[in-house]
């Protein structure tokens, strides 16, 4: 093949292109740990095929999450082998689900546990089991290693997620706002589990928003308003203006300013995952989705899959929203809304820079609609890291949670890689040439919404209190989405059915 | 008119100077011989300025717009010739090119200069009255500039900020100029436009003038560079000196052959010879292999093991002709097992136990190496510790980073050893020291091995007192959730250097 003198020079031209100038990686990546096909199933009522066995046995746990996985460490703690776990997934963990590649493992969701108060009774068993608390003393492994937090604002990463305050009024508001927590702190009655503490003398601040909370309390300083907003998007997945005054108060007032926390590990709460399946694996049964639920006069029938499991009590320890699906006759719930989020897991080839602070642990952008970022490496004792894994979080807050469900299945994996990239690119301009894969995961009904009036809502309370041989399990009982709340509902619904179950 | 034209004629001889003065001295700071580089500077820099003379002959038209021109040329060229020295000294292997190519271009510039200047004037004055005005106020501005900066330019400005103060100066010439020969231009506002662009650059240019010493310094040594690599984990820099052999790693000074032996003996022997019977030694960091080659003075120990992350940092050590020479061939010993790997991982996942231990890493200068003195390593570290064994840290400075020291002293306490703290004086350090640890208590040993330079028996137990400027302060210990070792360390040390 001859070529001409001017397709000589634009092959030439095109070579010397290629060669000069430096492209961004390719990013591979997909949609992962997708549920809500399953999900979508037993919403619009389909049929499942008919059991081809029936299993009999005491106790049935549905749900996998830490809440199912609580009750299960309970239960054998107790000595109790009796039961079976059903996990619709294949991987159980539920919102502490993890994963691994060949840098590092990460968290999916649920990252970091804080130093439990005295309160929390359970947590300080289960942590002491785990030998994360020895002799009263926590592994400092185990301790987030400094720095913890950085927030990214005019230009720079400063230390710490609470704002500084630049003004002489922003910096009296903090003092003001530091203070009033204070006291609601010493009320006692804002505890961690919630339902400890949980007293009819602030149920008039579950009538209001935290944001309108604020305004009556005049509070108007832009960066503290920012950070307002940022733990209800954290915590909740919903902006103040939606978030019920009193789960507001609660997130600053539950637990102690100075402590020297969180507890967590590369994979996030996945580690706490691993350790409960290294005792309680054998009584798990992965993708086996529960599509029915009917109960007899003394007994239970519980359908997964291809088999009828017979038994005199169950443990529902799935999202709770789900249970009037799956039972007959049970009606639909009014008091539990959640929040659609989307998690990402970004795999780093070569460190992004940053200005200002050295890169942290939990890393926030100001003004973002999204609540940056997890480095799953921070927590490796490597002294050099060179490649590492981000995870990165974003509470669909703004918005509907049904319009925003909407968006997370309408919209392709291109679209979320993209407006993640540019979310990060603000603080980060080098960060196109630094990931080489997004993977993302998608969860509709991710954590359970404190709205107003959620917190003190009699249908939570009557579900909480059930003890009729099925017993509620779920985090969203408390109206917050948070490890603790899930591991109490857990133990406290074991020890339920082992009383009622007489053991 | 005339005096603002002298006045301009003036400052043009002073920019001119300034530059030729800016490249001598650059070149004597950055790579010494200063009789040398001045002579070359000047001798190159005149005669450039000959040829430029030479060249105006071939201008024939358009004279003050290409005088005009030809000050922005300079203005930008001068203004980033300290700038522009700098960074390839610190980037490039080619700093004398950078330095003549600079010089000849701004001197052929500046012998354009003044020939075309008086030809523009040349119709306003008789000949006579322009060659003696000119010529006057050029040697008046060489003066000027000469007085003004060895006493106000360098001291007040800096190298890199003086050159681009001296090109606004040229720049503003240049605008003036538009103003003066307006009647000689056909479009003086376009030229106006250049100049006030160019006096914005070179703003600019002053404004971030400290970011760029700065950018460059972190590259610069005193001495040659014998080697130079940059490998997956560092930045591994060896310089020569006569005698001297300096390695800097990221551009911290590891250690100088003049007086590393103070710093090896010191590390090493207090502790080892202090052990009953040292069989297994363990040296974490330490890819120079000197402290390897003090260990291999106890004829008792039967292995080495030193671990260290940079497999390259361990190959140079092992072959380059200088450096073993320096480490004696320490790696080369049948005794030694390198492993490079990352020491923390390595000490969580060996089960090896070891009757004297090295710990040489460097300063706790990035939260990353802070995880290597904190309580979690420490008593990672105790699991490998035989019941009658000692372990040495190096523990950055006790005078220049007091709390940093105890700091770190502190944290092995907590860890739960009896800790023995002591310092030496090494000349490239200052006073350096160490923290040595075990179950028991310590007893300083009553022998030392053959052909110590600095260590002898008696002179050990002083090391162990540390007068008032060094004395002890109640300091927290330093843990992975807090890491208060970084953050001492890093205010210390920038109170030193400011």
């Amino acid at each position: 093949m001859k070529t001409t003198r001017r397709e000589f020079c634009a092959l030439g031209a095109a070579a010397l292109v290629g060669l000069s100038l430096k492209s961004d990686r390719a990013i591979a990546g997909r949609f992962v740990n997708d549920s809500f096909q399953l999900g979508h199933l037993l919403r619009d009522g389909a049929r499942f095929p008919a059991p081809r066995q029936v299993i009999r046995i005491p106790l049935v746990i549905v749900g996998g999450g830490m809440a199912g996985l609580s009750a299960a460490w309970r239960l054998q703690k107790r000595g109790f082998a009796d039961f079976v776990l059903l996990e619709m997934n294949e991987q159980p963990g539920g919102n502490s689900r993890w994963g691994e590649n060949e840098v590092t493992r990460y968290p999916w969701a649920a990252h970091y546990v804080p130093v439990p108060g005295k309160e929390a009774e359970y947590v300080q068993e289960l942590f002491t089991d785990l030998g994360v608390l020895k002799d009263g003393k926590w592994d400092e492994r185990y301790l987030c290693f400094d720095p913890q937090e950085r927030l990214f604002l005019h230009g720079r990463w400063q230390e710490g997620i609470e704002p500084e305050p630049g003004t002489p009024r922003d910096r009296e508001q903090f003092r003001r706002f530091a203070e009033l927590m204070q006291s609601f702190r010493a009320s006692g009655g804002f505890t961690i589990p919630l339902e400890i503490g949980l007293s009819r003398k602030h149920a008039a601040l579950d009538q209001i928003s935290f944001a309108a909370w604020l305004e009556n309390n005049g509070f108007n300083s832009k960066p503290l308003l920012w950070y307002m907003n940022y733990a209800c998007r954290d915590d909740y997945g919903a902006l103040a203006a939606e978030t019920s005054a009193w789960a507001g108060i609660h997130y600053f007032s539950s637990r102690e300013p100075q402590e020297k926390g969180p507890l967590t590990w590369p994979e996030g709460n996945g580690w706490i995952v691993r350790q409960l399946l290294s005792r309680v694996g054998q009584f798990v049964r992965g993708e086996q989705m529960v599509y029915r639920i009917q109960r007899n006069k003394t007994s239970f029938r519980v359908f997964a899959g291809d088999t009828e499991y017979r038994c005199q009590c169950v443990i529902f320890a799935a999202p709770t929203f789900l249970a009037p699906y799956l039972m007959e006759g049970m009606p639909r719930l009014h008091d539990f809304q959640y929040s659609p989020w989307l998690t990402a897991n970004l795999t780093l080839e070569t460190i992004p820079q940053s200005r200002g602070l050295q890169p942290a642990w939990d890393n926030v952008i100001m003004d973002s609609p999204t609540l940056g970022y997890v480095d799953a490496m921070h927590q490796s004792l490597r002294t050099f890291a060179d490649r590492t894994v981000w995870t990165f979080y974003w509470a669909l807050a703004e918005g509907t949670p049904a319009a925003n469900r909407q968006m997370l299945l309408e919209k392709d994996w291109a679209y979320w890689k993209e407006a993640i990239l540019t979310d990060l690119g603000r603080v980060h301009k080098d960060i196109r040439k630094c990931v080489s894969r997004i993977d993302i995961m998608r969860m509709g009904h991710a954590m359970v919404r404190p709205a107003v009036g959620v917190i003190f809502s009699l249908e939570r309370s009557r579900l909480r209190n059930s003890d009729d041989r099925l017993y509620f399990a779920n985090s969203d009982l408390s109206g917050i989405s948070i490890f603790e709340e899930a591991q109490f509902h857990g133990v406290t619904a074991a020890q339920r059915a082992l009383r009622a179950l007489g053991c | 008119m005339a005096i603002l034209l002298f006045i301009s004629v003036l400052l043009i001889a002073a920019c001119g100077l300034i530059y030729e003065l800016i490249a001598g001295t650059v070149a004597s700071y950055l790579v010494g011989d200063s009789v040398f580089q001045f002579s070359t500077v000047i001798g190159s820099y005149l005669f450039a300025m000959g040829i430029g003379s030479f060249l105006s002959r071939f201008i024939h038209r358009g004279l003050a717009y290409r005088f005009v021109w030809i000050e922005l040329v300079v203005a930008l060229v001068g203004g980033f010739s300290s700038a522009l020295l700098f960074l390839a000294f610190a980037f490039t292997q080619g700093f004398q090119i950078f330095l003549y190519l600079i010089v000849i271009v701004l001197g052929v510039l500046v012998g354009l200069e003044i020939p075309l200047l008086m030809r523009i004037i040349r119709d306003r004055y008789h000949f006579h009255e322009v060659v003696s005005h000119v010529l006057t106020f050029d040697y008046i501005g060489a003066l000027f500039a000469s007085i003004l900066f060895p006493v106000v330019l360098v001291p007040q400005l800096g190298l890199v900020r003086s050159a681009l103060f001296f090109g606004i100066v040229n720049a503003a010439v240049a605008l003036w100029s538009t103003f003066l020969f307006r009647g000689q231009l056909f479009s003086p506002r376009r030229l106006q436009v250049m100049c006030v662009i160019v006096m914005a650059l070179l703003a600019a240019g002053l404004a971030n003038g400290k970011r760029i010493t700065g950018l460059a310094e972190d590259n610069i040594y005193a001495d040659e560079i014998i080697f130079s690599r940059d490998t997956h984990y560092q930045h591994i820099v060896l310089t020569k000196w006569k005698d001297d052999l300096r390695l800097f790693l990221n551009s911290h000074l590891q250690f100088s052959s003049r007086d590393e032996y103070r710093y090896h003996e010191a590390l090493v022997d207090p502790g080892l010879a202090a052990v009953p019977v040292p069989r297994r030694v363990l040296v974490l960091g330490g890819g120079d292999g000197l402290a390897v080659r003090e260990v291999l003075r106890f004829p008792q120990v039967e292995s080495i093991t030193l671990v260290d992350l940079d497999p390259e940092m361990t190959r140079l050590f092992s072959t380059h002709p200088f450096l073993t020479a320096l480490n004696q061939k320490s790696f080369l010993s049948p005794k030694v097992h390198i492993i490079n790997a990352d020491a923390f991982l390595w000490v969580d996942s060996s089960q090896d136990i070891f009757d004297f231990i090295v710990v040489d890493f460097p300063d706790p200068t990035s939260y990353s190496l802070g995880k290597l003195y904190t309580t979690v390593f420490y008593s990672t570290l105790s699991h490998h510790l035989s019941q009658q064994g000692l372990f040495v840290v190096q523990s950055t400075s006790p005078m220049f980073a007091r709390k940093s020291f105890w700091c770190i002293a502190e944290t092995i306490r907590q860890a739960g050893f009896k800790i023995y703290p002591y310092h030496v004086y090494v000349p490239s350090f200052g006073e350096w020291g160490y923290v040595l640890a075990g179950w028991h208590d310590y007893t300083p040993p009553l022998s030392l091995p053959q052909g110590m330079r600095f260590l002898t028996v008696s002179g050990i137990p002083s090391m162990f007192e540390f007068p008032p400027d060094m004395a002890p302060v109640a300091m927290p210990a330093n843990h992975l959730n807090d890491q208060i070792l970084v953050r001492t360390y890093d205010h210390e040390w920038r109170e030193i250097s400011h």
